[in-house]
């Protein structure tokens, strides 16, 4: 479904991704784990079209596309999805306005029909019940004044609502207490399916308890610099990053 | 046409709440030179006498270049004398240098700091005779000016105009305590000229009887990545007027301009008046620009806490007013100038609410 | 939804478009003739058979006029008008004293249809009563029985002025002073039409009251002049749309907004103004020059602006609020949108006289293309103001490098128990939430608009509710082509 070669990406001129090669096939889950400054968000917006992040080497396929050419919303209705570390506040823009212009932008640009309001109320309901976000929440100003654990949930409720083929959780787990990882964790594991793949972007291992991933790459100086199945987690746990780098070169 | 014709009244906007023709009367500013003096000059400091022949190069280079509001014209024509600063590339003087202006009519002055320069300079306005000053700062590149003025209470009035422009890195902290006068207005025009430089503004005003006190910035941010910040706070008693205009200009294209303006005024008065004019021109989008204004009375809360607290009424105020002040003054880097306007502060406390 | 909010909503869901409204209707028009003068003002006058004290009013606000000069202490630029070359009145031929719509020339009734008015019976049921005024004349108004059964005046300016003298001797210029300013001078020597509303004490009015004003003929200035009176303890809520043709050359619009609340009487006025604002390179387009203001006669009366300003090539405009009665309250809450070249330079007064008065002020405005959009706005609280509480928020958004925002807010305070509060910010679309509005598959101009929309919501919601809805959709078009 993915398929990253040699990607060379630059950040204000500075190459932050130096040769990176990475392949997700559908119903994967992969984990993608590194040190700070090793590369990880820049990956995440680079595969989202993050204006700023210059591809000066190498390429991204998904489903045999040209990635990199396309718009971001054209991207999202495509099914490219990212669940932002940071998600941004929008003040004014009431949560349940801001899902349903979003939901109907990305069927629109797919030739699909647009959902009336009462269907998207329904279906969100749904969905929002299972990940704890309240009715409320659903009415007020997209993230503002939400914490760090109500960001997430509602990142992973967009998730959920927007089905998408790819979906990168960049740090999702940063900022949550145990209970909130796991409330997050179980609503993406409900949506690991045959069709979709899964890049879970961490810097702990402790969220991989939760969402356990089919590989893990570990990411240093934008590249991937060690491959294996999840027990490379517990390795790097045990070693730490400095040690892994260091066996790796 | 005769100069004094164009003296700004009321009907000129920048000068709406100070109307100079009317305070100045028939008489006009007259065409008496004031008097510049300055204190022990430190080392590493070079001075010129304007009424010397044979100006250094860096006089022409820098004196009567900036500059320009309605009072300007009047005295580029009238000033004679006055005095010119320079502190060379890299000096960073310990000692605070005085400047002080006294007399009756015009006068002017020019400060150079050079590139790296460092000064802190403490300027106090005389308190007698209608004066009128035009005062001109050039700070080169990361060159550092702390800038504290005082001018005491006054019958007379009393106009000054301080333009500065700012290089690159360069940092000016200007203090202003004004205490009033017939009119008094100080007004600064700021050109932040280089990437990196900064403007500092903070100034007190405590006004009693039928004072009154116009606190006129202009800061101008000509190119990006620049930083201006004003915080004015003003007490005004009796039949007092407190003023205070500030405006702030980001120029096309100064992208990362970063500027906050706040202006707060305590009327104690039924008779007293505060005008706040804080205004924002902006013709970059890249930026950070707020301003914040207000003006009301002591926070019955605050007040009700310490008169609970056993505090008296009549202490209680005081104490809030010196709080409200006080967040002003905390600016001034040098201890003991700041001292000196505290003490200046709470004699005219003393006044206005007696 | 009440039928009342989707007829409005069908007006404005016309605007989908760009400028949908700039089409001219073929009528065959009368006209002053061209220039201005006493004799200008006697034709208008006549026109109207109007009772010699009005035409005296008028004249002496023409030779007031002829010693004024234009104010210039605005941030707008234009050429200087040439006050000779326009003419002050055109009215389609032959329309007044209509009986019914089925008089009225249907090309009238089809530019009606265009701008989404209907003037049929089913507008009973939609409860709005509109008054349209076409160029100078109103040409029909309806529900008058309805209102008439509560005893709600509320029809065109020349009628009131034929059957209510007393009334529009009473109130006319009480609130804005013939003398006021240049342009407010101007239209009290040559106002053509205009609304007039009265409603009596205790009456709460049964229905929105709704204006559409329209330009239509070339060169023609519109010079509409509005009284809105609301007696003891009554309340009425009146919406104003403005729309115009486009044409290559400027037009003048130099409105009089006169309101009164009497003691607890309310007035809520809300305006969406979508004058043609010129092309992309700045041609054409109306200058709107108006005066409008409140007076809160009465101890507990409430007047409330709400504007949402997208249209004109000048706007300059400043609702205000004087708080004379005990306990009144102003309210100021604004939306000004300038793309292109649009200059707008709009905000309010609110002039605090009475004890435990309050005003609010809440702006938004937001600067694209070359635009140059100002607030200026002053609080003023008067010596005898016990308790004057003031909020102003003031806020600006800037789309793109070229234009500009600027902020001229004026405080004056003269009492000291009195608390103002202002706040002001200036800032650009952030980045990070456009990138969020495109991740989750939003167009570029609709994240904008997304988050545009947010900006402006708290005087979005201001309008009721369903008229808000599709002024939402007018922000959106206003900003068409402003993101690269």
């Amino acid at each position: 479904m993915l398929d990253i070669k040699n990607l060379h990406v630059a950040v204000g001129g500075k190459e932050i991704l130096k040769g990176l090669n990475l392949r997700v096939d559908a119903g994967q889950v992969h984990a993608i784990m590194g040190p700070n400054g090793s590369g990880k968000s820049t990956l995440s917006y680079v595969l989202a079209g993050r204006a700023g992040y210059e591809i000066i080497e190498g390429s991204i396929s998904y489903h045999g596309e040209d990635l990199a050419a396309l718009p971001p919303e054209v991207r999202a209705a495509k099914g490219v999805f990212l669940a932002m570390q940071y998600p941004v506040e929008i003040p004014g823009v009431t949560t349940m306005m801001f899902l349903k212009s979003a939901l109907n932008a990305q069927r629109r640009s797919r030739g699909e029909s647009e959902m009336d309001a009462i269907g998207i109320l329904k279906t969100v309901r749904k969905k929002a019940a299972a990940l704890n976000v309240s009715e409320e929440m659903l009415k007020r100003a997209l993230n503002v004044g939400f914490s760090g654990g109500e960001k997430k949930r509602l990142e992973i409720l967009q998730m959920a609502l927007f089905e998408p083929k790819l979906a990168i959780l960049d740090e999702t787990d940063s900022g949550l207490d145990i209970d909130a990882l796991r409330l997050v964790a179980e609503g993406v594991n409900n949506l690991r399916a045959p069709e979709r793949a899964m890049l879970v972007i961490t810097h702990y291992q402790r969220l991989l308890d939760y969402i356990v991933p089919d590989r893990i790459h570990v990411l240093a100086n934008g590249r991937i610099v060690a491959e294996g199945g999840k027990e490379l987690a517990l390795e790097l746990e045990a070693k730490g990053y400095e040690q892994i780098v260091k066996d790796a070169a | 046409m005769t100069l004094a014709l164009a003296l700004p009244t009321r009907r000129v906007e920048e000068w709406k709440y100070s109307d100079l023709a009317r305070a100045l009367g028939d008489a006009g500013f007259g065409e008496a030179s004031a008097r510049v003096s300055i204190g022990a000059v430190p080392a590493g400091v070079e001075v010129f006498d304007l009424d010397e022949p044979n100006r250094p190069d860096w006089v022409k280079a820098h004196y009567g270049k900036l500059g320009g509001n309605a009072v300007s014209a009047v005295l580029l024509a009238k000033a004679r004398g006055g005095i010119a600063l320079r502190v060379p590339k890299g000096n960073i003087i310990e000692d605070v240098l005085s400047l002080d202006f006294a007399g009756e009519g015009h006068v002017r002055a020019l400060l150079v700091l050079e590139e790296g320069a460092a000064l802190t300079l403490s300027e106090r306005f005389d308190s007698h005779e209608t004066r009128n000053v035009g005062f001109e700062i050039v700070l080169g590149p990361n060159a550092q000016l702390n800038h504290v003025r005082l001018s005491p209470v006054s019958d007379a009035v009393q106009v000054e105009e301080i333009s500065l422009t700012l290089a690159r890195n360069a940092v000016y902290c200007g203090h202003f305590a004004n205490f009033g006068a017939k009119l008094s207005r100080i007004e600064l025009a700021i050109t932040l000229d280089g990437e990196g430089a900064e403007a500092h503004l903070s100034g007190v005003s405590v006004l009693s009887g039928d004072k009154h006190a116009d606190v006129t910035t202009k800061v101008t941010h000509a190119v990006g990545r620049t930083q201006s910040t004003q915080l004015f706070k003003k007490v005004a008693g009796g039949k007092a007027q407190a003023v205070y205009q500030g405006k702030v200009i980001v120029a096309h294209g100064a992208n990362g301009a970063d500027s906050r303006q706040t202006a707060k005024a305590l009327l104690l008065d039924g008779r007293a008046e505060a005008d706040l004019k804080p205004e924002l021109e902006i013709f970059a989008d890249d930026v950070k620009c707020a301003h914040g204004a207000a003006v009301g009375d002591l926070d019955a809360d605050s007040l009700f806490y310490l008169r609970a607290r056993g505090i008296p009424e009549k202490e209680a105020r005081h104490l809030l007013i010196h709080a409200f002040l006080e967040d002003a003054l905390t600016d001034i880097a040098n201890a003991d100038l700041r001292e000196t306007i505290r003490g200046a502060v709470s004699t005219a406390l003393n006044e206005v609410s007696a | 939804m009440s039928s009342a909010a989707l007829e409005t909503k069908d007006t404005v869901a016309g605007l989908g478009e760009k400028y949908k409204y700039g089409f001219v209707t073929d009528i065959e028009m009368e006209r002053a003739p061209k220039g201005l003068s006493e004799d200008t003002v006697r034709f208008i006058s006549a026109k109207k058979g109007e009772p010699e004290w009005m035409l005296e009013w008028r004249l002496a606000a023409f030779r007031r006029w002829l010693s004024m000069t234009e104010p210039k202490w605005a941030r707008v630029h234009y050429p200087a008008i040439d006050y000779q070359n326009a003419y002050y009145y055109a009215a389609p031929k032959n329309t007044p004293l209509k009986q019914s719509l089925d008089e009225v020339d249907p090309k009238l009734l089809e530019t009606y249809k265009k701008l989404g008015i209907p003037l049929h019976e089913q507008m009973a049921l939609a409860g709005v009563a509109v008054d349209a005024v076409f160029d100078s004349v109103s040409v029909a108004t309806t529900f008058k029985d309805k209102l008439n059964e509560v005893g709600v005046i509320f029809c065109p300016m020349s009628e009131a002025i034929r059957d209510y003298p007393e009334l529009v001797k009473k109130y006319l210029g009480s609130v804005v002073p013939v003398t006021d300013n240049f342009f407010a001078t101007l239209n009290s020597a040559v106002f053509s039409d205009g609304t007039f509303v009265y409603v009596p004490k205790g009456v709460r009015c049964p229905m929105e009251l709704s204006t559409y004003f329209r330009i239509n003929a070339s060169e023609t200035g519109q010079f509409e002049r509005t009284i809105i009176v609301a007696d003891e303890g009554s309340y009425v809520s009146y919406l104003e749309g403005c729309t115009a043709p486009k044409r290559d050359e400027n037009q003048l619009h130099a409105a009089v907004v006169e309101l009164v609340a009497l003691d607890n009487a309310e007035i809520k006025y809300s305006t969406v103004q979508n004058w043609y604002p010129g092309d992309e390179n700045g041609l054409g387009g109306i200058y709107n020059f108006v005066t409008k203001r409140g007076d809160c006669r009465g101890v507990r009366s409430k007047i409330s602006w709400t504007q949402v300003e997208t249209g004109s090539a000048i706007t300059w405009k400043y609702p205000s609020c004087i708080l004379r009665g005990d306990e009144s309250v102003g309210e100021f809450y604004s939306i000004a949108i300038a793309n292109n070249y649009q200059q707008a330079d709009t905000g309010t007064k609110m002039i605090h006289l009475g004890k435990n008065t309050r005003s609010r002020i809440i702006s938004k405005g937001i600067s694209a293309g070359k635009a140059q959009n100002t607030y200026r706005g002053l609080v003023s609280v008067y010596g005898k103001a016990e308790n004057a509480r003031n909020f102003t928020q003031c806020d600006s958004l800037l789309i793109g490098g070229e234009c500009g925002a600027h902020t001229v807010p004026y405080i004056e305070s003269r009492n000291p128990s009195a608390r103002i509060e202002h706040e002001a910010t200036t800032s650009k679309i952030a980045e990070d939430q456009l990138f969020y509005c495109l991740q989750r598959g939003l167009g570029q101009e609709e994240a904008v608009a997304l988050i545009v929309n947010g900006f402006c919501k708290e005087v979005l919601q201001q309008l009721p509710m369903e008229f808000a809805v599709e002024a939402q959709k007018l922000v959106g078009i206003s900003l068409e082509g402003s993101v690269g």
